[in-house]
């Protein structure tokens, strides 16, 4: 910490010195240390300003389950669901050995759709099929994001773009 | 112990303002990664604005995701970028109020300001991640009132170059050369200089 003057108050009306912009350095890192905003929190605010212009229909969480598969414990899928009001999205995620996920994912209604999944790195897409399939086989790990949007543009008919909120792969 | 500060801070105020304002207008141009920079840049600051004012982790980053969303709707109306900084920590602070005031009638609560801070546990959190200097500066910052405790973590945010803009956006008084020390700087120096008489860590 900042070195202190003798053990007298200083005039509250002074003009500002060295200690106290020593002092207000010294607070930032306490608090920093005892408090720290979390880390990821600045890049799930960019993503949610990055949908703020879209028409869109924000889908909300509906289920989560985990279900731990194989031997290890580090091998596990998790399936979540997506509801809004013109659509579900269900989607299983699994891990691939070389640190990414796969990703398999169900429209209902079953419907063609472009699928665009926002990820830390490229975003990704991908199209469902009739049966309203559709799949990333390898995503990075972090923050992702989906967008359900109409197969053709401006496909009459086929309902507004979907997103859902962020989720951590 | 004084840190070299970080570049942003270094960089003269000219440097900061015309970047800022850079910002701000290809924000306004609709820029993602403009609005992008600002967020990575203010949200610190106002996350501890938010935590100053009582909030828990999540309402926290609620009242962070609604300055946001609203600096986008209204960022025609801030004229300088001295004054983004103000506008953030003064619409920060009525949001965690409004949040805290919609808390209250719901659940009653006489949790303080500092209600979730590690001092109110054992201690043995605090004591692990604190070096000693560190904890005799927390152990005088708590020994303020809860005002000047809120607005010294506020203001401990606060690039110096915004400083002068934000402080009197929080009714601090400014002198002739800038701003004053204040009664809450003035006090924690005393109580530091006292050597936390009669309050053994």
């Amino acid at each position: 910490m900042t070195p202190r003057g003798p053990g007298i108050e200083p005039p509250a009306d002074g003009p500002m010195d060295d200690v106290d912009f020593g002092l207000l350095d010294d607070i930032q890192e306490l608090f920093e240390a005892i408090d720290p905003m979390p880390a990821d929190l600045p890049e799930r605010i960019r993503f949610s300003l990055s949908l703020r212009d879209l028409e869109t229909e924000v889908a909300r969480l509906a289920d989560e389950d985990l279900s731990a598969v194989g031997v290890r414990g580090a091998e596990s899928s998790r399936t979540i669901t997506f509801d809004s009001e013109s659509l579900t999205i269900m989607i299983r995620i699994d891990a691939n050995t070389d640190g990414t996920v796969r990703i398999d994912g169900w429209l209902a209604p079953p419907q063609r759709r472009e699928i665009e999944m926002k990820t830390t790195a490229d975003p990704l897409s991908v199209s469902s099929d009739e049966q309203g399939r559709f799949a990333f086989s390898r995503v990075p790990r972090g923050t992702a994001q989906l967008t359900v949007r109409p197969a053709g543009p401006k496909q009459s008919g086929a309902g507004p773009a979907v997103v859902t909120p962020a989720l951590i792969l | 112990m004084d840190e070299p500060r970080p570049a942003s801070v270094r960089a003269s105020q000219r440097d900061r303002a015309d970047r800022i304002t850079a910002l701000m207008n290809a924000a306004r141009q609709g820029s993602d990664d403009a609005v992008g920079e600002m967020v990575t840049e203010f949200s610190p600051l106002l996350w501890h604005v938010a935590r100053a004012a009582g909030l828990s982790s999540g309402d926290a980053e609620d009242v962070l995701q609604t300055v946001w969303t609203r600096l986008l709707e209204h960022l025609d109306e801030i004229r300088t970028p001295a004054a983004l900084g103000g506008w953030l920590v003064v619409t920060a602070k009525r949001e965690a109020w409004r949040v805290r005031a919609a808390e209250r009638k719901q659940v009653p609560t006489d949790t303080d300001a500092f209600a979730e801070l590690p001092d109110k546990g054992s201690g043995s959190e605090e004591r692990a991640i604190l070096d000693d200097q560190s904890r005799t500066l927390w152990a005088a910052i708590r020994q303020l009132s809860p005002r000047c405790q809120e607005l010294l973590r506020i203001i401990a945010f606060v690039p110096q170059a915004d400083y002068a803009a934000v402080a009197a956006k929080l009714g601090m008084r400014i002198g002739s050369i800038g701003p004053t020390r204040g009664r809450c700087l003035a006090k924690l120096r005393a109580v530091l200089a006292d050597g936390l008489e009669g309050n053994p860590l």
